[in-house]
């Protein structure tokens, strides 16, 4: 299957970045349709016949998200998570930056569709060049007429609010973002009360990915069963993947789910000449690997699971035969470590172990049972955190290690090679 | 009193109006907190004490509260950084793809480790997470801008740039007397003669630097258009050698142009 351009539609080849290149292709026509012709519950429905699941990492489905909001509240907030962050995801980046006028047009969608006056996206700090582009276009919009107060003469008030962070790989949970957003520690909240319940300041809030959101535009021009007839019987429609590491063109595809995980490395340009392939990690630094027998499986949420592994934030790092996996896993534990709020014993400690026996194990200085203590530290913290986090740190480290034991276990020192 | 905290009431009376713009955006008033940080944080280089105190002020925030929050953003700076803010991806897309190298180089070149800025406050350096910039690997930021599929040519063509850049503005404090405006915190490790992030109230050679200076990147961007001549000493240790840099640029320069 080839490549589909949806969102990635006119990249590199027109300036998205203007209003009037954006319109001249039917930009801001969906909103307008939205507000003048259809209902809230009208788009939510479009959205979730559509198929269309959350595209940040978690896959759920994005009309279901939005109907968990309560009826009684009509103060609700909508917050696009723009705090792409991880490793190997690069597509928030590019649609940001490339296409923001889309990515506001979502957001206004989406906000209509739960019935909010308020959206903010919240946009990762290190992406201050993708800030001051977003900035500029939101300006436009806003003196275009499709944010504010009476958009289109309808009576609807939209304010949309552009929040930067400062470095915190956490506030891509959608509960530490939303402390975030409220000026405090990113720390992730205790759950329930879910964010739909009690979200920012208390009300009820959605969270969104950027490409959740940027999907809506599409899925309005061209209806829900357009969408929903690509993909497979229950991971539908289109997904940007970032496809990284030893493959020949890195870079952003957007694909149909179900597209192979060959087919998606060929998209990449294949392997570099003369090497062969050992593994792919196919959905950001918290899945687990892939391999060799994997190869023809569709990428989609249930195949992935079903191998172990998930489609996440659609991040796939390809590994060839140059890969030193013991290293890998070290630069993976000691991220996480390195991203951990805190909060939660288990993923404090745990991932701070983990990085300390690797790391010895890089150097080819491990201690005798080093290989069994990886296994149990890592098991022993999934499932006991607050948030995602900390069990993000076993999957890779497990599945290398299932499948490259060797590597390892030739770098634990002899007994009577260790220091005294 | 440095000359940063006397310039600091003014600086203060300048930026309320767009705290107060900030503030108007959100229905509490604290989520104005990492903005209005940010905001300081672009005049000054760092977080400063007294800017924290103004932030707390705002927002009917504790000096606790503040500090609490501002500790954990690796992006908001708690000490004055280099001009330059070195950060370079160590990701694992970039890791795999050449970055230990990147990163060797630029510690061999600058002289300086982790979160350390080199003795004459340019540069500061930092090995930082995944950039999601992983299709154009190994790749980092100089005060937030990006630059990408770095090479060791690159990082000499760039360290000589911003230099120069550094150093071709009056006033040039160190420059006129070596040593001289060095005020060095007693806790920080270079009182114990190794190099820190931690150097309180380093003049910098030219305006705040840090985040939002841009005056090295635009340079860079006219290296990178190989529309300036440039040269390398390859030979050089970063530090020691930069005004002989401009010297010979300047002599360059001459020659070139008359």
């Amino acid at each position: 299957m080839p490549v589909t351009k949806v969102l990635t539609a006119g990249i590199g080849e027109v300036d998205l970045r203007s209003i009037d290149v954006y319109r001249q292709r039917g930009g801001y026509k969906q909103w307008e349709r939205a507000i003048r012709e259809m209902q809230p519950a009208d788009v939510l429905s479009l959205a979730d016949k559509s198929g269309l699941r959350g595209r940040g990492g978690a896959g759920f489905p994005t009309g279901r998200k939005w109907s968990f909001l309560p009826k009684d509240k009509p103060l609700r907030y909508l917050v696009c998570n723009c705090d792409e962050a991880e490793p190997g995801t690069f597509k928030d980046h590019m649609l940001l930056e490339e296409t923001p006028h889309q990515v506001i047009e979502g957001m206004l969608i989406g906000a209509y569709a739960i019935a909010s006056h308020h959206a903010f996206i919240y946009i990762r700090g290190e992406f201050r060049r993708g800030y001051e582009i977003f900035c500029v276009a939101l300006e436009e919009a806003k003196r275009a007429g499709y944010v504010g107060r009476n958009i289109f003469g309808s009576g609807f008030d939209l304010e949309l609010t552009v929040h930067r962070g400062a470095g915190a790989y956490i506030c891509g949970e959608e509960t530490a973002l939303l402390n975030s957003l409220e000026g405090k520690r990113g720390e992730p909240r205790l759950k329930p009360p879910f964010p739909a319940v009690e979200g920012l300041y208390g009300m009820p809030t959605v969270v969104n990915n950027v490409e959740t959101l940027a999907y809506l535009v599409p899925i309005l021009e061209r209806g829900a069963e357009w969408f929903a007839a690509a993909g497979t019987e229950r991971s539908k429609g289109y997904k940007v993947v970032s496809v990284s590491g030893h493959v020949r063109n890195p870079g952003n595809y957007e694909i149909a789910l179900g597209t192979t995980i060959r087919e998606l490395i060929e998209i990449a340009g294949g392997l570099r000449p003369g090497r062969t392939f050992m593994a792919v990690q196919p959905g950001g630094g918290s899945s687990a690997c892939v391999f060799e027998e994997h190869l023809d499986w569709p990428y989609d949420y249930e195949s992935l699971a079903k191998a172990g592994s998930m489609v996440g934030s659609g991040a796939m790092v390809v590994f060839d035969d140059t890969t030193d996996f013991v290293k890998v896993a070290y630069n993976l534990a000691r991220f996480f470590a390195h991203e951990s709020c805190g909060q939660c014993t288990p993923c404090r400690e745990g991932g701070t172990w983990i990085t300390r026996v690797l790391d010895r194990l890089v150097d080819h200085r491990g201690i005798p049972g080093d290989f069994e203590m990886l296994a149990r530290v890592s098991s022993g913290i999934t499932g006991l955190n607050l948030c995602p986090l900390g069990d993000s740190i076993e999957p890779f480290l497990k599945s290398v290690m299932v499948r490259f034991p060797e590597q390892f276990k030739s770098r634990v020192l002899a007994p009577e090679a260790q220091p005294a | 009193m440095t000359p940063r905290e006397q310039n600091f009431p003014a600086l203060l009376e300048r930026l309320t109006p767009e705290c107060e713009r900030i503030i108007a955006q959100y229905e509490q008033k604290r989520s104005a907190l990492l903005p209005i940080m940010q905001l300081f944080q672009e005049h000054e280089g760092y977080c400063s004490p007294e800017a924290m105190r103004a932030a707390a002020g705002m927002l009917d925030l504790t000096m606790g509260e503040v500090e609490g929050t501002v500790s954990f953003y690796t992006l908001l700076y708690r000490r004055p950084v280099g001009k330059y803010m070195l950060q370079i991806c160590r990701g694992l897309a970039c890791s795999i793809n050449g970055a230990e190298d990147i990163m060797a180089y630029f510690r061999e070149k600058l002289g300086v480790g982790q979160l350390e800025t080199t003795d004459d406050g340019i540069f500061s350096y930092e090995e930082v997470e995944c950039l999601a910039a992983c299709d154009r690997a190994s790749c980092m930021q100089v005060n937030l801008d990006f630059v990408y599929s770095l090479t060791p040519q690159m990082i000499d063509e760039m360290l000589v740039a911003m230099r120069a850049e550094a150093y071709s503005t009056a006033p040039m404090a160190q420059i006129e007397a070596p040593g001289r405006t060095w005020a060095i915190s007693q806790e920080s490790d270079i009182s114990r003669g190794k190099k820190s992030f931690g150097a309180i109230g380093v003049p910098l050679p030219n305006n705040a630097g840090g985040v939002g200076d841009r005056s090295g990147i635009i340079m860079l961007d006219h290296i990178l258009a190989r529309d300036v001549e440039f040269f390398t000493k390859t030979s050089e240790r970063a530090v020691v050698d930069a005004r002989q840099v401009v010297e010979v640029r300047e002599e360059e320069g001459t020659r070139a142009g008359h």
